[in-house]
């Protein structure tokens, strides 16, 4: 859900809850269309050069609405033609991470929480937290690499930088193929652009995007195109905010019925896996294309190894740590502290059955937070949020229920190297500090309750969240607030339910978590005016601040890194002093545990992984650090043997800390 | 006072001893729970503090420093014991037999919630994933799921008996009319409906027995409708209305009394349902909202906590007996009731 994000890897699917949630993150779903799939392998292992059918009314035809051309502004606009002194770059000297050790086939179970509302992209309900599995397969022209953190191909072969600071050019692989056949061209991307800007996806936060931010895109042959942005950027992050992704022009008809229509349509991709079965409410598979163009891409090489994934439905954390345990999962997150140190011990672990993995890692720190809505009457009052932020021993959370294993969150964005304000302390639990902002803020009497009061008004605050796991966290924080004199209602809704109460700007109190991503601080979607009090957007906290909003604008123009990094320092101690957010919990790590015959490289994983089993999502999404590790067939069957006569291996736990960073 | 047929089957009550224990059992269990504030509370019963005597079970929040301490906030209690014993200046605190009350946590850097079952701590039953006392939570999750059985039992009965004694007495369209209802209502997952509505809202109590009662007085109906149907054509109904006697009248002073075997029968078994209902959604997490201390939480803790023990093996006891004793009522009720023992027509 963080839409912070390109237009491609918009992604990732997640509000999460910190990398715990790593494990029901990002997984995406759908409904069975096998039919299609299966056309699509065979057709592109045919290495039939699909065309679409000769009957025009199939494909140009007057069905749908008649998308208007590309509004280009004054001041706008490419050049025509391909600028001649373009200096077109790639990268291919950067080494791979991936083991060629790695062997291809077997089936990767894993788990989701809830079955998706959509398969769609885009649209209503496809902001969902297995919308990951979708977007990641569909690629952008480039990627970053984990470890150095450049930009590498993926649809895109070769790049370039306008000379306006705010354009950039790629060349398409021309090998590169849609899951049905269709070959990627320059006009998929155009299409886009168009597609992205049309009223009938009904998607304001893209139709702004691709109109605010994407100013033009042309195309200057078959598999050249250009990108015009709105502002200048540093180079490296170009791709980041400009590299749009392509949309199959040839499989979508826009019309008043678009979203109703493919809601459960098997949408054509670029990446490695398409859904090849869906069974609704249950599980969805996603199978490996056997004749996948990127196999030939440096970067992509060794890499998405399982024939099959399954995500299944799960909707308890801990029914599927007992199916883990059971060997019917081939991992499992165990980032949260009971399930690494009380759940995962003793039986198939102590006997060496699964290895527990404990890999630090050095990326952008998902923002965890209490989003206090100021459009509340009670929360719109600075010295209440204040008072709050004083009144959440999360100390005591940490030091008791979370054993130790987290850390508190300084600031909302963090992990973003010079652009972290390391300066803002969080703010302490301290009651006579939130005592005296309660007192400003007229809350000075306590009922007989013990809970403040002002003309009657009690100070209760309902919290939203949508994670069982948390009530644990949130009940500590409860009691320990009503020392504060505040009452905290907690409000566990299911996460899609909770999800869609922030967007429609209807909590009080949401405590959630943004996954962060990308090479830079965000600020423009969570405080910009613009996204206050308009529902779908991702400002929960409904701040509108003008002179914000004026440093907000001026950091997206900038293309100056050092005036970026004093401008995100301020907005950061802005966000800080405006106390609309609760920053909560931070992990540096993740902790995963694998059966035997999950293999991984020898490194584990890459500086930026944030979870080491993903089956191919981009981390922080941006870098391409999913899908390193493969299924040995040789393996299962000497564990599974093993299990069943009795005879242990050695016990393994495996800690990584060459990306420690603090 | 009582007629001698009721006398007769209180007797016969008496007589199946292992009904009538659980039911003195239950009643005393109920008893104390209605006090519970007094024997399972973070607030002390008697406090002596400078001569005063202060009993904090009921009412305000006395916050810490009424009695000298430097916080605004509610006075612990169990603190404030320890302190008059060593100052020992007469001053004291008698705290409940177990000093917690279901919603604190007990925390204590260093050691991680769940904690076993400890003596020195007065932790009897251990404390659970954040380190809230079992035995509280157990005891305040008996009172509310008693609680909210009784006044769903008491809502059911009331609405089912009118409308079955109305459909049986009336008969013809009205009661076509509300068979075709409650057929509908019979017919609707109430489970998926609760679980819809927890979903876009936060259940309350009172929410949740709102959607509980709506769903489940047709039980009734079908009972009091058969009963009213074959009372009604008795001879001593066609005395009463050849005496004039009005409707209403016929009903609730003829007719009811010589039902009432059939409601009393049905009662421990509408209380057991309803607690197993209650303990069911609040285990699958469309019950109360956290952190009301329910059974169904606590099962779903346990289960969650399958290696701390304590607490699965407390809350699934007290379930098994509670039900079991509930379960020995209700078949020594239909027993001591059964018409086949007592009646005028022998």
């Amino acid at each position: 859900m963080t839409r912070r994000a390109t237009p491609w890897r918009r992604d990732s699917g997640s509000r999460g809850n910190t990398p715990e949630a790593t494990s029901c993150r990002g997984r995406t779903s759908v409904i069975v269309c096998a039919m299609l799939a299966c056309c699509a392998v065979f057709v592109s292992s045919c290495g039939t050069e699909t065309v679409p059918t000769e009957d025009p009314t199939a494909v140009e035809a007057p069905r749908g609405v008649q998308l208007p051309p590309l509004e280009v502004r004054e001041g706008d606009g490419l050049p025509a033609s391909l600028p001649a002194d373009l200096v077109w770059e790639t990268n291919e000297e950067d080494p791979i991470f991936a083991s060629p050790e790695a062997v291809r086939g077997g089936i990767f179970r894993t788990w989701m929480l809830a079955f998706p509302l959509t398969l769609r992209r885009v649209g209503p309900d496809s902001n969902g937290a297995f919308a990951g599995f979708l977007r990641y397969n569909q690629l952008g022209p480039v990627t970053y690499h984990p470890n150095t953190r450049r930009p590498i191909p993926s649809l895109a072969t070769h790049w370039a930088y306008g000379a306006d600071g705010r354009s950039i050019y790629y060349r398409i692989n021309p090998r590169a193929r849609w899951s049905d056949g269709v070959p990627v061209t320059a006009d998929d991307f155009v299409f886009a652009v168009q597609f992205m800007r049309s009223k009938e996806i009904v998607a304001p936060w893209y139709n702004n995007y691709y109109t605010d931010r994407i100013r033009d895109v042309k195309r200057y042959d078959d598999h050249t195109i250009g990108v015009q942005g709105a502002d200048p950027k540093p180079l490296n992050e170009m791709h980041y905010s400009y590299g749009i992704g392509p949309q199959p022009k040839h499989f979508h008809v826009l019309d008043q019925d678009w979203v109703k229509r493919t809601n459960w349509e098997i949408e054509p991709n670029t990446g490695p896996y398409q859904i090849s079965e869906v069974r609704k409410g249950k599980y969805i598979d996603l199978s490996r294309k056997a004749d996948w163009w990127g196999d030939e891409v440096k970067y992509y090489r060794y890499r998405f190894n399982p024939d099959k994934v399954r995500v299944r439905v799960i909707r308890d954390a801990n029914i599927a740590f007992q199916h883990f345990r059971k060997g019917e999962l081939d991992t499992l997150s165990l980032v949260l502290p009971h399930f690494w140190h009380e759940k995962a011990t003793g039986g198939p672990f102590d006997a060496g059955y699964i290895v527990k993995y404990w890999f630090y890692n050095d990326l952008p720190v998902p923002s965890a937070g209490m989003f206090l809505n100021s459009a509340d009457p009670i929360l719109s009052d600075r010295q209440v949020r204040l008072g709050l932020a004083h009144a959440m021993n999360f100390d005591r959370v940490i030091d008791t229920v979370l054993r130790g294993d987290y850390q508190r969150l300084p600031t909302f964005q963090l992990g973003f190297g010079d652009y972290d304000n390391r300066e803002i302390e969080p703010r302490e639990f301290d009651i006579e500090k939130a005592g005296e902002h309660f007192d400003a803020a007229g809350f000075d009497k306590r009922g007989g309750d013990g809970i403040r009061e002002r003309d009657g008004q009690r100070l209760s605050l309902r919290v939203t969240y949508g994670n069982p796991q948390h009530t644990e966290r949130l009940v500590v924080l409860k009691e320990e607030a009503k020392k504060a004199g505040v009452s905290l209602e907690l409000q566990l809704l299911d996460s899609s339910a909770s999800f869609k109460q922030m967007q429609e700007k209807k909590h009080q109190v949401a405590w959630m978590t943004w996954n962060s991503q990308g090479l830079s601080p965000r600020y423009w979607e969570h405080f910009h005016s613009e996204n206050a009090n308009r529902p779908q957007t991702n400002n929960l906290a409904n701040h509108a601040d003008p002179a914000m909003d004026e440093l907000i604008m001026a950091y997206r123009a900038s293309a100056d890194f050092d005036e970026r990094v004093a401008l995100a320092h301020r907005l950061e101690q802005m966000v800080h002093a405006a106390g609309v957010v609760i920053p909560t919990f931070q992990v540096p790590y993740t902790r995963d545990g694998a059966w035997r015959w999950v293999k991984l490289p020898e490194w584990l994983g890459t500086r930026t992984s944030g979870t080491l089993f993903n089956s191919q999502a981009n981390s922080a999404g941006i870098f391409s650090a999913g899908g390193l590790f493969w299924l040995d067939p040789e393996e299962k069957r000497r564990t599974l043997e093993a299990k069943d006569e009795g005879h242990p291996f050695e016990p393994a736990t495996v800690v990584n800390t060459t990306y420690q960073t603090h | 006072m009582l007629n001698p047929l009721t006398i007769k089957q209180l007797q016969r009550f008496r007589s199946i001893k292992r009904g009538y224990y659980s039911a003195v059992i239950l009643a005393v269990a109920l008893v104390l729970s209605l006090g519970a504030e007094l024997l399972v509370n973070s607030r002390a019963v008697v406090v002596h503090y400078q001569g005063d005597l202060i009993f904090p079970t009921y009412g305000d929040v006395i916050p810490g420093r009424t009695f000298g301490l430097d916080y605004d906030y509610e006075t612990n209690y169990r603190e404030l014991k320890r302190l008059f014993a060593e100052r020992d200046e007469g001053d004291w605190v008698l705290m409940p037999p177990v000093p917690y009350d279901a919603l604190e946590n007990d925390l204590n850097p260093g050691t991680y919630p769940p904690d076993p079952p400890s003596f020195a701590s007065s932790h009897y039953l251990g404390t659970d994933s954040t380190g809230r006392d079992v035995l509280a939570r157990l005891v305040y999750g008996f009172r509310l799921a008693f609680g909210f059985a009784s006044i769903l039992l008491a809502c059911n009965y009331f609405i089912g008996i009118t409308l079955g004694c109305a459909m049986g007495f009336w008969g013809g369209a009205f009661d076509l009319l509300f068979q075709r209802l409650i057929e509908i209502l019979n017919n609707v997952p109430v489970l998926y409906v609760i679980m819809i509505v927890a979903s876009i809202v936060v259940q309350s109590f009172w929410t949740l027995l709102a959607v509980m009662v709506f769903f489940g007085w047709t039980q009734m109906t079908w009972y009091m409708r058969t009963s009213t149907y074959k009372e009604k054509s008795r001879e001593y109904v066609l005395a009463a209305r050849a005496m004039g006697a009005s409707s209403p009248r016929m009903v609730s002073s003829h007719i009811l009394p010589n039902t009432i075997s059939v409601i009393v029968t049905f009662i421990p078994f509408s209380i057991a349902g309803a607690i197993t209902m209650l303990t069911a959604l609040d285990y699958l997490g469309f019950g109360l909202p956290p952190p009301t201390p329910s059974w169904g939480e606590l099962l779903q803790q346990g289960t969650n906590h399958l290696e701390s023990p304590w607490i699965v093996t407390s809350v699934v006891v007290a379930m098994v007996l509670v039900l079991l004793m509930v379960t020995y009522v209700g078949e020594a009720i239909r027993e001591a009731f059964d018409p086949k023992k007592f009646t005028y027509y022998e």
